[in-house]
């Protein structure tokens, strides 16, 4: 049924819902205002009483307490209008309702709704074009409109969803010779090749990635794709990287980032106990003598790597006593402080050198702390900080 | 196509809230009952439209559909089946949408129970809820649309808050939109009265029950938000004095005002002018409150919107409502006139000066709420009014409140004398006289022991009032009986809230694996930590052993989780009992073996929910007092 038919339905119930009414009055209790406050005035006389008999009024009150009920309720019958109510013929009411119910419900709908959303479901209101009818339009329109890229584009999606793999390439292949610099095109016309080759890989597929990718280095989807391509090739460390790469493209919030979480551990137990390639950053930490002077050997020197923006907690860390600390620590994933949260999936990292009496997460005020400029993690770096 | 449905389902209940308000009027003004009575049908069907919409919204978010904005924007393939459904009212669109429901089902309930009303009331009531109705109904569609439509339609949706992620999130909102809203039924009884000049028994003693309704709900919800907020946010706290708890708190204390004003305006017709500032401040401090949620205004996790247009639209609306009742108010003042007289030592006297300290409290709060936000919109500075204001402000209005609470059922109505009250309850002072030296004597902290006090005097004086009521034969209400718990439950509250503040054990630590540490006389050991993996989440799960005195008494499986928004978010563990909570909040990794941690050790905490459940039930139990159900005849 179409949504023009659901909305007449709609204010045909609501109009006959009224009329009904109209003519069918509900039932009305017959009380009236003044018998309701008789009927209270009396209850309150009886509730006076009772408190009375409980004590909690004396009797000299309870007499003036009487009146007082008694005067109220005269002060109230006489505010109670003598007004006749009547039943009149509401044929008026009626022509109304059947006017101003479908002009007002569907004017207002109208609106309040942006027109290229309701232009469609109101001016369309046959079925839904199927895929194949679709198809048809397009490969019509593409008769007079051949070098109209995106409409090829289309024609090679509806013909992948139709299942006639063969037509989708042709379609995507004359995209491609008319726009080959399209990234969205490059990423759907190597998914769907990949799809048509039983999930595997062909020169032409990586080709395609790669174009994507030299696009746009950081193209999530083409990203996703070398990191499949990856994994064909038995590359766990080149794949996890990649989609790390891509996590970290990809806007907090947005909704693939599920389904990347999901890869990524399941990825963890394909790989199992293997090392995976990590980055690093090397840190080389100069004390002054004045400050091994001033401080307990006992103190804790601590290293560590905090983002640039965000939460101040530590990413990766190392705590050691000062008498043990030689000088130089490396810093990987496996000294991340959150699972999810490695070193390697950070582009930017600032390195903060801290000796403290408690070795303590919050700062202490004895502390001395030094931090270094903005790193790249990627570079695996070599830092040099000294603590003066 | 479900959506567009939907969407002008609730352009019909609209129309029908604008019919409901015409049609009635147009009856009355022409003095014809069918037109006036076509009220409650309008209704019905408003409500009808209205609940269609929200099924269809809630559909929306069962079956993924992604194309709605709102659904994309709070739910996803991944949130269980259960948050899907509660996570219509997660957001802005949709809690809005709720809100407009409870008020349809809240006028619906009037029309249906108020059958003791004159039709004339009821169709009076029925047309200011309709009001009311166009207001909010006009907010949805015009600011709030839950219905809107994505252009490009995502694969997947976004999370859900994960705060919201929780059995809270499906409870906690209903029961304080029930409250907020439940509170437009008494406004409309006070409305209706004042354009029919007709401020008379009849609309004080069946407006009542509804207040005492809307206060029950009210209470529930702030009960549950408080005890969602303590278990959820893991910090341990219980009450923040943040603003948005405040926009809660303080219609509760104007409607706690309201009951008890009520009950005197209905018996002995005395208080009109303060019952129906009362009824109108209520629904209008419930409307500031949404006003100061939906504008942006605040920030906190209650606070769904930051957008000008809502915000002004509210600021419009509530100026409108509160505007043109008191402008009513100050035309019909003159009929208000009540000859009822009494004493300065007398039950009226009693429960005026409780109001008076009630509406006090609030204004403090209303200060302090409300004077930051001032200051920071005119560029005076930014000032933050927390625990210490409230505690030095709030609290000693509310201590001689509490006190005055349980003497005023003991005193009589219109005229009492102080040698009658003394003579009642000499001995029971005495015995509360020497129960606080006891308690002196064995704790050793004022606020405590202030407390403990309150809470002897408060029960003492209930109970002797219940054992004197159970001697005289015939004169136990419900109503009674109610008043009962709620006095208790504020006794239980206070107790258990400054036992918890005072003697409460918070703890930041590091935690080595099997290294124990003794916190407030329990032994802690951390077992483990192991990675979690959930739905839609990933983390840490740590292991807590805790001893007392040598034998274990609980596995605590504190949780660190990071959701795949990458909003981190703690799962405390708790050992709950009556006498004291022990809470487990994991923190970070440190270096190997090493985590932090945050373990609370909470006395009576349990006590400050179990009197707010106390104070909810007293108020469902007045409300179906037999005085509330008198038969009156046609």
């Amino acid at each position: 049924m179409s949504l023009y038919l659901w909305f007449a339905l709609m204010v045909i119930t609501s109009s006959i819902w009224i009329i009904w009414f109209l003519y069918r009055p509900l039932k009305s209790n017959k009380i009236n205002l003044e018998s309701s406050n008789i009927t209270l005035g009396k209850q309150k006389l009886l509730e006076l009483e009772q408190d009375l008999h409980q004590n909690l009024i004396d009797e000299e009150q309870f007499n003036q307490a009487k009146e007082e009920i008694s005067t109220t309720l005269a002060i109230e019958l006489q505010q109670v209008g003598n007004i006749q109510n009547n039943t009149n013929n509401n044929t008026w009411v009626l022509i109304l309702i059947l006017v101003l119910l479908p002009l007002m419900s569907v004017g207002i709908y109208q609106y309040l709704t942006p027109k290229n959303n309701i232009v469609q479901p109101l001016e369309s209101p046959k079925k839904p074009l199927s895929l194949g009818q679709s198809a048809e339009n397009i490969v019509q329109y593409l008769q007079t409109n051949e070098h109209d890229a995106q409409a090829w584009k289309i024609l090679g999606l509806t013909y992948f969803e139709l299942g006639r793999l063969d037509l989708s390439i042709d379609a995507y292949e004359k995209s491609y010779q008319i726009n080959p610099k399209d990234l969205r095109l490059l990423v759907e016309y190597a998914s769907m090749m990949i799809s048509a080759n039983d999930s595997q890989f062909s020169e032409q597929s990586v080709k395609l990635i790669k174009q994507a990718l030299e696009i746009d280095p950081n193209a999530p989807e083409a990203l996703y794709l070398a990191g499949m391509f990856a994994v064909s090739q038995r590359d766990f460390n080149l794949a996890k990287g990649l989609w790390q790469r891509a996590l970290n493209a990809m806007p907090k919030g947005s909704i693939d980032r599920v389904a990347l979480v999901n890869i990524l551990s399941e990825l963890k137990t394909v790989e199992g106990s293997k090392e995976m390639p990590e980055h690093s950053i090397s840190v080389y930490v100069d004390v002054s003598d004045e400050v091994l002077k001033s401080r307990s050997s006992e103190d804790f020197i601590m290293i560590y790597v905090k983002a640039v923006k965000g939460r101040p907690m530590p990413i990766a860390i190392k705590k050691i006593k000062l008498k043990d600390f030689t000088g130089q620590v490396v810093l990987t994933d496996q000294d991340s402080v959150i699972q999810g949260n490695q070193l390697s999936r950070h582009d930017q990292v600032i390195t903060v050198v801290r000796i403290s009496a408690t070795g303590s997460a919050m700062r202490g005020a004895s502390d001395i702390q030094v931090l270094s400029k903005v790193i790249n993690v990627a570079d695996n770096p070599f830092i040099h900080l000294s603590v003066k | 196509m479900l959506i567009e449905i939907g969407h002008f389902a609730l352009v019909l209940a609209l129309v029908f809230a604008v019919l409901q308000v015409v049609l009635p009027t147009i009856g009355i003004i022409k003095h014809d009952t069918t037109l006036s009575g076509l009220s409650r049908s309008l209704l019905l069907m408003q409500f009808f439209w209205i609940l269609i919409a929200f099924v269809i919204l809630m559909n929306a978010f069962v079956v993924d559909d992604f194309s709605v904005k709102y659904v994309a924007s709070n739910s996803n393939t991944q949130l269980p089946s259960i948050f899907k459904m509660s996570a219509v009212w997660g957001a802005h669109e949709g809690s809005l949408l709720l809100w407009a429901l409870i008020l349809a089902a809240w006028s619906v309930a009037v029309s249906i129970f108020s059958r003791r009303l004159p039709a004339e009331v009821l169709n009076h009531i029925l047309i200011i809820l309709g009001l009311i109705s166009i207001g909010f109904l006009l907010f949805l569609l015009l600011t709030s649309n839950p219905f809107e439509r994505l252009d490009i339609v995502p694969v997947q949706g976004r999370e859900l808050n994960p705060l919201l992620q929780d059995f809270g999130l499906i409870i906690h909102p209903p029961m304080l939109y029930m409250g907020y809203v439940g509170l437009a039924v008494p406004f409309a009884f006070v409305l209706s009265s004042l354009i029919r000049g007709q401020l008379d028994s009849t609309w004080l003693r069946w407006s009542r029950p509804w207040a005492l309704m809307a206060w029950a709900f009210l209470t529930f919800g702030i009960t549950l938000g408080s005890w969602w907020a303590y278990y959820e946010l893991g910090w341990g706290g219980w009450w923040f004095w943040d603003p948005v708890e405040n926009a809660s708190f303080m219609p509760w204390l104007v409607a706690t005002a309201l009951v008890h004003s009520l009950s005197v305006s209905e018996k002995r017709g005395a208080f009109k002018h303060w019952t129906v500032l009362l009824a109108i401040s209520g629904f209008s401090l419930s409307l500031l409150g949404t006003f100061l949620v939906r504008s942006g205004i605040l920030t906190s996790v209650h606070s769904f919107a930051a957008d000008p247009a809502r915000g002004l639209f509210i600021l419009v609306f509530l100026v409108i409502v509160i505007g043109g009742s008191l402008a009513l108010y100050a035309w019909r003042a003159s009929l208000m006139q009540s000859n009822n007289t009494f004493s300065l030592l007398s039950r009226e006297s009693g429960l005026l000066v409780n109001n008076i300290l009630l509406v006090a409290a609030m204004l403090s709060v209303f200060l302090g709420t409300l004077y930051p936000l001032l200051l920071d919109a005119l560029d005076l500075g930014k000032i933050s009014v927390g625990a210490p204001y409230f505690s030095a402000v709030f609290v000693p209005i509310m201590i001689p409140a509490v006190l005055a609470m349980v003497i005023i059922p003991f005193l009589r109505w219109k005229k009492d004398t102080t040698q009658r009250l003394t003579g009642l309850l000499k001995w029971a002072w005495v015995g509360v006289g020497l129960l606080f030296i006891v308690s002196a004597l064995l704790v050793d902290n004022i606020s405590v022991l202030l407390a403990v006090f309150l809470f002897i005097w408060i029960v003492a004086h209930s109970l002797i009032l219940l054992f004197q009521r159970l001697r005289q034969k015939g004169s136990m209400s419900l109503a009674f009986i109610g008043m009962i718990f709620a006095h208790i439950g504020i006794a239980v509250f206070l107790l258990g809230a400054t036992v918890t503040t005072q003697y409460g054990v918070e703890k930041d630590i590091k935690m080595d694996i099997d290294k124990p540490i003794t916190i407030a006389g329990y032994d802690f050991i951390l077992k483990s930590v192991t990675p979690l993996s959930g739905q839609n989440y990933q983390g840490n799960k740590g292991h807590v052993e805790v001893y007392f005195e040598r034998e274990k008494i609980a596995d605590l499986r504190p949780e660190k989780r990071q959701y795949v928004t990458g909003m981190p978010m703690t799962e405390a563990a708790i050992d709950r009992s009556l006498y004291r909570d022990i809470y487990i909040a994991l923190g970070e990794s440190l270096e190997d073996d090493s985590w932090s941690l945050r373990i609370y050790y909470k006395p009576l905490i349990r006590w400050i929910w179990l009197g707010g459940l106390l104070i909810a039930l007293g108020a469902l139990l007045a409300t179906f007092d037999r005085r509330y159900r008198l038969r009156v005849k046609g």
